[in-house]
């Protein structure tokens, strides 16, 4: 029998954006404009990212090194308040392995000066194949290309 | 404006049975539902079950004088014995209140069987869904013990 392991943690990325939050939530649910940063690194083969962005609504997206192990995402999405907050849970996969299942939840908020994102992933990495800091600093490169998107 | 709320509870048991059996009393619809209401006024009826990877549990809890709280689920990864991971919504009356993502590991222990139970929650109304998984599972737990006492 595998020994199954399980890890459980929680990251936060926060973001403030010099834009109104319609704009923000839009890079998440148009799915032309979320395919132009949701993604791994531009050296990667990629599969086409596929969104259908409604309550019950999937996602996915693979890829990875030529030749190497591939990366496969794989979202339900379970709540969507317009402009305000979008909910979905996912699965990540290396090859054949499910390596982790987590909770995401993105908060949009107005401010002064634009909007405020606040990221929330509560996650369990399974079978010792990942972990949270490695997630963590993935995800902020997701982050980093979605400033890139939202501010040229 | 809207605000989640996240919270992770962990719960622990050891039960007296071997894993296979505590598996089964939640792979088994009939078991879950003896086990999984939380008190003697409320009772659990499933719209839908299907427990296998990507099969989705619809159920309703129903407590009289209160708005029955429906929740979805869909098992993200099972492995027989040993694991559980699922995504669970809850719509209480017509308002989602909390998105969870659960996990239950099963560790054999001598002949007894260690449970662990880790609720990540997100609660869209305030501290409300936290005590409500705190009471709910701690509940459901404690009266899974009685499906092994014989």
């Amino acid at each position: 029998m595998t020994k199954r392991t399980t890890t459980h943690a929680t990251f936060v990325i926060e973001r403030e954006y010099p834009h109104p939050p319609a704009k923000v939530f839009a890079a998440f649910a148009d799915p032309k404009k979320k395919a132009r940063w949701f993604g791994g690194p531009d050296d990667w083969e990629k599969s086409n990212h596929q969104l259908d962005f409604r309550v019950g609504g999937k996602e996915s997206i693979s890829g990875g090194p030529a030749g190497g192990t591939v990366h496969a995402y794989n979202a339900e999405i379970w709540d969507i308040v317009d402009n305000e907050r979008i909910v979905l849970a996912y699965e990540m996969h290396l090859d054949a392995a499910r390596i982790s299942v987590s909770l995401a939840t993105t908060e949009i908020k107005p401010t002064a000066t634009g909007t405020r994102l606040i990221y929330t992933e509560q996650g369990v990495y399974l079978d010792g194949y990942d972990d949270a800091g490695q997630r963590e600093e993935g995800t902020q490169q997701l982050f980093g290309q979605l400033d890139a998107f939202l501010n040229t | 404006m809207t605000t989640i709320a996240h919270a992770t509870i962990v719960m622990e048991r050891t039960y007296a049975a071997s894993p296979k059996r505590v598996f089964d009393a939640w792979s088994n619809i009939e078991a879950r539902k003896r086990w999984s209401a939380p008190a003697d006024n409320i009772r659990i009826e499933y719209e839908a079950a299907d427990f296998r990877e990507g099969g989705k549990d619809v159920s309703r809890c129903i407590e009289p004088g209160n708005a029955d709280y429906v929740a979805t689920v869909i098992y993200i990864d099972i492995r027989a014995d040993q694991r559980i991971v699922f995504a669970e919504d809850v719509v209480h009356g017509n308002t989602r209140v909390s998105s969870a993502l659960i996990s239950v590991e099963l560790t054999p222990k001598d002949a007894e069987t260690h449970l662990a139970l880790t609720m990540q929650i997100a609660s869209f109304d305030g501290a409300g869904m936290e005590q409500g998984y705190q009471f709910g599972w701690n509940a459901a737990l404690d009266n899974l013990a009685k499906e092994f006492a014989q």
